[in-house]
């Protein structure tokens, strides 16, 4: 049997200083080219997961393991994780003022690829690179010139989020409540890029308060997690039951 | 009277005999300086920068001249290198002609030095009078009493000066030695003048006094691009008194990094309706540096505009002070001041005081200050770390953000990307490097 891509196993976390337990026993496992939705309500801990895997400090991991490609991944820092192809699009990306969203991609793109021992492109390559897979997310140039998610609207920092993806090329994307903040439209274009991201040596974790993302980025696997656990897991018709069951039903039934 | 100021005034007061005008006015400043002392942290004005406890038991002398060349070292040179204009070069306190270029000056434009004007008869009396507001303290005095030389630099009314003026101030030595220097900008009405002035210096322990006296006639207009990059281990002082009429302009911005103490005053006087002056300060600082930026804008008749924003980035046991003092006369109406401060602090131990002061006796006006403190944004560094970039860079990416919304204001082809260059080179040298004697 080959090595999944992600292993988790019973991972307990807490949030450092603090004592109170956020995950209680996870465990997930990811095979290469898979998306899996994880499902939940507010406070169910989908947020501190996706957190943990992008190396946030402000958690401590008390017990269990993450397994990335086969190696321990809490040994590896934020900056590291993403050389080796984790990333992580944020529920709501943090505005950088001063920093422009093209110099912000270039130093990023070039960063990971001297981490991973790659040529670094120079600026011709870069903006060749980056006007290309802009286009086909519907980012304009005027707002790669402007500071990055500095007053974007919520579609554009979503757009914006799904173009570092496609430009990353990572191995494991973390989609963090890619659905909040965008209307039916918006939606659409995002679901769009990634979807045209879904590739054979790619997985991802759709993380999702709501049925309706799984309309656009259709998964293969859905977990339902509540304080803290992983309650359920089947196959995306779980996402439609969920839907007019609600998590408090699913949470009783497992109860 | 003290016996500090006494025996500095002793060391380094001592001038050649001048014109009766001069010798009268370098005398009573003699006088009251001895009387007042280096400004102490019981006055007001001076109440975060105790000059007489920082400036330690130093016995200051009076700065020699150096003849040869100057060489910089790495990373030190003139920021302005590049730019085509005419220089005005000043070694340790002594004007350099040789190194200078003001040849073929078009009419209308003088420039030259203090001691040339003096000996050719003119008469600066109104310059050796001005003493400044409060808070500039006995400093006016200190200077006039020691002062040796400085740059003459006058724009006839209407004359555009087309290439700017480099003002560039290099110190080699130190062991103690002080230098005083009076620089006079005037402008006639409708002038214009770019003025890119540099304090560098790596002499070591060195005083190294700059008094500038600005008067702008009518609608003339002083652009000023200010880099402060002593040694630092040096005393850094600096005072610019600005006379403004009616439609002038004065717009500055300074980077700031060197000086093991560092007091940068500018006082504003507006003297005509809708006139503008704004003076924007970024710094960095580390190991046990002190820098304290003061800003008096005195609003004395209507509808005049000033603005000051600084912004400092202060590592090690550093401290940074901001004082903004406002002034807006009875019937001032229409008056418009801005003062900001923001400091991001990058070190449990580094400190920073701010102050800004509001005296205002007119109604209509509009004021706004606010102040400041923090530390970099924990949460975009998770982002920019998230994203690949190494938290050593993701910290340079943000403090540099930080400060470039002082420095994109220089125009490109007055050195804005050779200062922003030079702020980016700070993250260079060693931080421990910095400050330490």
């Amino acid at each position: 049997m080959t090595t999944p891509l992600l292993e988790i196993r019973d991972l307990h976390v807490i949030i450092k200083g603090e004592g109170k337990e956020i995950l209680k026993g996870i465990s997930l496992t990811v095979p290469e080219g898979e998306v899996h939705a994880i499902m939940g309500p507010n406070g169910s801990g989908k947020s501190t997961l996706s957190n943990v895997l992008a190396g946030r400090e402000d958690y401590e991991i008390t017990s269990g393991t993450i397994l990335y490609k086969g190696k321990d991944l809490t040994e590896l820092a934020i900056e590291e994780r993403a050389a080796a192809g984790i990333f992580l699009a944020f529920q709501y990306p943090t505005e950088i003022p001063g920093v422009t969203t093209m110099t912000f991609l270039k130093t990023a793109v070039n960063a990971q690829r001297k981490a991973r021992g790659e040529a670094e492109l120079n600026a011709v390559e870069f903006l060749k690179l980056v006007r290309g897979k802009a286009k086909a997310l519907n980012v304009s140039e005027d707002m790669l010139k402007r500071p990055l998610n500095v007053g974007f609207s919520g579609g554009e920092k979503k757009r914006a989020e799904t173009l570092q993806m496609s430009l990353f090329e990572p191995s494991l994307a973390v989609l963090d409540e890619t659905d909040s903040g965008l209307d039916i439209d918006a939606l659409k274009v995002v679901a769009e890029g990634v979807n045209a991201l879904r590739a054979a040596n790619r997985s991802m974790i759709v993380i999702t308060h709501y049925q309706r993302l799984l309309d656009y980025i259709v998964p293969d696997h859905v977990h339902v997690l509540a304080h803290g656990r992983i309650i359920r897991s089947g196959g995306k018709e779980l996402a439609l039951e969920l839907e007019r069951t609600g998590y408090a039903d699913i949470g009783e039934s497992a109860a | 009277m003290t016996d500090r100021a006494l025996a500095y005034l002793d060391e380094v007061g001592v001038g050649e005999a001048g014109p009766a005008w001069l010798d009268m006015r370098r005398k009573a400043a003699r006088a009251s300086f001895a009387d007042a002392g280096f400004p102490h942290r019981r006055i007001e004005a001076w109440r975060y920068t105790d000059l007489a406890r920082l400036l330690d038991k130093t016995m200051w002398k009076a700065a020699e001249p150096e003849t040869g060349a100057i060489l910089p070292p790495e990373g030190r040179v003139n920021p302005f290198g590049g730019i085509e204009s005419w220089k005005l070069i000043f070694v340790n306190g002594f004007f350099r002609a040789d190194l200078s270029d003001i040849g073929g000056l078009p009419s209308g434009v003088e420039l030259t030095s203090l001691g040339k004007a003096l000996a050719s008869g003119t008469k600066f009396e109104s310059i050796f009078d001005a003493a400044g507001p409060e808070a500039i303290g006995p400093l006016a005095a200190l200077n006039a009493a020691c002062v040796r030389d400085g740059a003459v630099i006058r724009v006839k009314p209407g004359v555009s000066v087309e290439k700017p003026v480099e003002l560039i101030h290099y110190t080699t030595r130190g062991e103690g030695q002080a230098s005083h220097l009076r620089h006079v900008i005037e402008l006639g009405a409708g002038a214009s003048l770019t003025l890119l002035e540099a304090q560098i210096g790596w002499g070591g322990h060195y005083l190294a006094d700059r008094f500038m006296q600005v008067s702008l006639e009518d609608s003339a207009t002083l652009t000023h691009v200010r880099l402060q990059d002593e040694d630092v281990r040096a005393v850094h002082l600096t005072t610019l008194l600005g006379e403004i009429e009616a439609g002038a302009n004065y717009l500055a911005t300074t980077l700031a990094l060197g000086g093991r103490v560092g007091r940068m005053q500018t006082a504003i006087r507006f003297k005509g309706e809708g006139a503008n002056a704004v003076s924007n300060t970024a710094y960095l600082l580390r190991g046990d540096q002190h820098l304290d930026t003061t800003i008096v804008a005195d609003h004395a008749v209507p509808a005049c505009e000033s603005a000051a924003q600084s912004k400092g980035v202060l590592d090690g046991q550093s401290t940074g002070v901001f004082q903004s003092k406002v002034i807006v006369a009875p019937g001032a109406q229409r008056s418009d001041a801005r003062q900001m401060s923001n400091a991001l602090l990058l070190s449990r131990d580094a400190a920073m005081n701010a102050k800004p002061e509001l005296e205002i006796y007119a109604d209509d006006v509009q004021c706004a200050h606010g102040s400041t403190i923090g530390e970099l944004d924990d949460d975009a560094l998770f982002y920019l770390r998230s994203r690949g970039i190494e938290e050593a860079m993701a910290r340079r990416l943000l403090i540099s953000a930080f400060l470039a919304e002082v420095l994109e204001q220089i125009p490109e082809e007055l050195g804005r990307d050779q200062l922003l260059a030079r702020a980016q080179d700070w993250f260079e040298t060693d931080a421990e490097e910095g400050g330490k004697p």
